[in-house]
């Protein structure tokens, strides 16, 4: 679903609307790339910087920041319509409401088949038990299943991408299953087939639209959980009579190793012979990789990143607060146990036919050094640290960069100028006056 | 020549500063990466000054960390005032370490700081003296290796 003519590589699922910005402060203090800049009166998003993680989307007090998700009227296109929802999906609904029930008030709404992903979670999780084992080094592998963590590494941590561990996540393993059985089972050609993720995250978007591993993706789209759910609520409530026949005679088997998939620590719980840590949240994920590229972590075999916290249930689309979305998805695990839907000799079979892994490996983006060159990039960086030293380093924003070093960075780059900050003490030295006083040049052509 | 000065920055850490570890660097890391030189380049200085900080805040009391960087190498000297190494050779040996338990827990001290940097360096030198301090100092050539 190219709805968008940006290249390939360079879709974004997070977008500013112009009339309802008012040029504020939030979003550049909460980026953590410190792509956002306020220029004339509206925040504007570097693309190269954006990591698509939504935390400018949370904070914004003027719902200004929409993301871009599939919309439900866009299934249209499809003769025939499967849904596989995010297992965040099941923790939105209270106690009563069973995964089952959820599944099938999926089908009353529109969909044609559902499916659900804590079995694929539970295969992709023996598949990297296996990948692990044939491959003792290097250390620590990191997980792909969150967009927002491989473009991270691929904008900040380009020497990291070898250390993507090459298996697709659930809900791609899942979406090539359904795409290689549904065409032949139903007699359809595979483009009648709309193969539809249900997302607590834009992020996911981001993967089927730039996929960084695959040539192109399994999915055909991703409809946000708070979209869908005043549908899915109102089905839910028709369905009395319904409810209690799932109650009786459930249909659907559930694994217990993949109930857990999107709480943080879900995707390495079932691992059962190797070292694994589970980091949430942006900044603790930076904060880890950065240890990561500098050599520590070596004893860690694997180590799962999601930058929503507590996991993929802290995405921005859900609706259900993370903290109760969080109790009840640990009530389905416990009542799940440690039951196991997936037999290992289907596992081996498909992982030997690499039929569970990347397409390619995870290339680094175009670096954004101050200067192609070296040697000026270094004169550039030199000429930022001057002007630094004249900025108050009160972080207010007033310039429109969210900090006095990004504004210093923004000068030596030639996107700002020292005019910019109301505050910036006349003490700095005259040759740094003098550079950062250039007419700005190329300015609007940064920023969406 | 002009274009071959070097860009110069100072770092200081404070031995025992576990809150902190890793700060420099990480702020060397950032910047040479500004500067557009290789991922390798970047991660083999990231790695040595990550070790480098590493002692000093494992070890010693404080330490200065000055960076200078042309487009053809990076160097590192990090000069510290603490207790100082006996037996260079000794420490220079892999697995060797006198980290004590506490250290161990929170994952360092496996004996390969030492060795680590000189193995992510092009030339490597360590003078101490026992009771003062220890410098080290590390040179990285990027080989005229530059992304663009």
């Amino acid at each position: 679903m190219n709805e968008t003519k940006t290249p390939p590589n360079n879709f974004h699922a997070i977008h500013i609307t112009g009339d309802k910005c008012i040029g504020c402060v939030h979003c550049l203090s909460a980026c953590p790339t410190r792509a956002i800049r306020v220029q004339d009166g509206r925040a504007r998003i570097i693309d190269q910087l954006c990591i698509d993680c939504a935390e400018c989307l949370r904070v914004c007090p003027h719902d200004a920041i929409r993301s871009h998700t599939t919309s439900f009227a866009a299934l249209d296109a499809f003769a025939y319509k499967v849904a596989i929802p995010s297992t965040v999906l099941y923790g939105q609904f209270g106690s009563s409401v069973l995964p089952n029930e959820i599944l099938s008030a999926l089908r009353r709404i529109g969909f044609d088949e559902v499916y659900d992903l804590s079995s694929i979670c539970e295969l992709n999780c023996a598949a990297t038990e296996e990948y692990l084992n044939d491959h003792p080094r290097p250390r620590p592998y990191i997980t792909s299943t969150c967009p927002v963590v491989v473009r991270i590494i691929q904008r900040r941590y380009p020497s990291l991408c070898g250390q993507i561990l090459p298996i697709e996540p659930p809900r791609e393993i899942a979406a090539k299953i359904l795409r290689t059985i549904l065409p032949k089972s139903l007699g359809l050609p595979p483009e009648k087939i709309g193969i539809i993720h249900i997302t607590p995250c834009p992020a996911k978007m981001v993967s089927i639209n730039s996929p960084a591993t695959l040539a192109r993706s399994y999915l055909d789209g991703a409809i946000s959980i708070r979209d869908i759910f005043p549908q899915l609520v109102k089905a839910l409530r028709k369905t009395e009579e319904d409810a209690l026949m799932r109650h009786l005679f459930p249909e659907t088997l559930f694994s217990g190793i993949g109930m857990g998939w999107s709480l943080s620590g879900g995707e390495v719980r079932g691992l059962k012979s190797h070292r694994a840590l589970a980091v949430s949240g942006v900044v603790d994920t930076m904060r880890v990789l950065d240890q990561v590229e500098g050599g520590l972590l070596q004893d860690i075999d694997l180590l799962e990143c999601t930058v929503c916290p507590d996991g993929c249930v802290g995405g921005p689309l859900e609706v259900e607060n993370r903290f109760l979305a969080k109790s009840r998805i640990l009530e389905l695990v416990a009542a799940a146990g440690e039951h196991a839907v997936v037999d290992q000799k289907d596992v081996s079979r498909l992982y030997h036919r690499n039929f569970l892994s990347f397409d390619h490996p995870v290339s680094p983006a175009e670096p954004r050094p101050l200067d192609p060159d070296p040697a000026r990039a270094i004169r550039k960086a030199k000429l930022r640290d001057r002007v630094f030293a004249g900025l108050p380093r009160k972080d207010c924003g007033v310039c429109g960069a969210p900090d006095c070093l990004t504004l210093a960075e923004d000068i030596a780059r030639g996107y700002a100028r020292l005019e910019d900050c109301p505050f910036a003490r006349p003490n700095a030295t005259p040759k740094a006056r003098k550079a950062a006083a250039r007419p700005k040049s190329a300015r609007g052509k940064e920023g969406r | 020549m002009a274009s071959e000065e070097a860009y110069r920055r100072e770092f200081q850490v404070k031995g025992g500063d576990f809150a902190n570890a890793g700060a420099a660097a990480c702020a060397i890391k950032e910047l040479l990466k500004e500067f557009g030189l290789s991922p390798r380049t970047v991660r083999r200085a990231a790695v040595a000054a990550y070790e480098a900080e590493m002692n000093v805040i494992m070890y010693a009391r404080k330490a200065r960390i000055g960076l200078a960087v042309t487009p053809r190498e990076v160097r590192l000297v990090v000069d510290d005032r603490g207790p100082g190494i006996a037996d260079v050779e000794l420490a220079m040996t892999e697995g060797y370490s006198t980290a004590t338990a506490e250290m161990r827990e929170l994952g360092f001290g496996a004996g390969m700081g030492l060795p680590n940097i000189k193995k992510n360096s092009d030339r490597f030198e360590i003078v101490s003296e026992p009771g003062r301090g220890t410098r080290l100092d590390i040179l990285i050539r990027t080989n005229g290796h530059v992304t663009s």
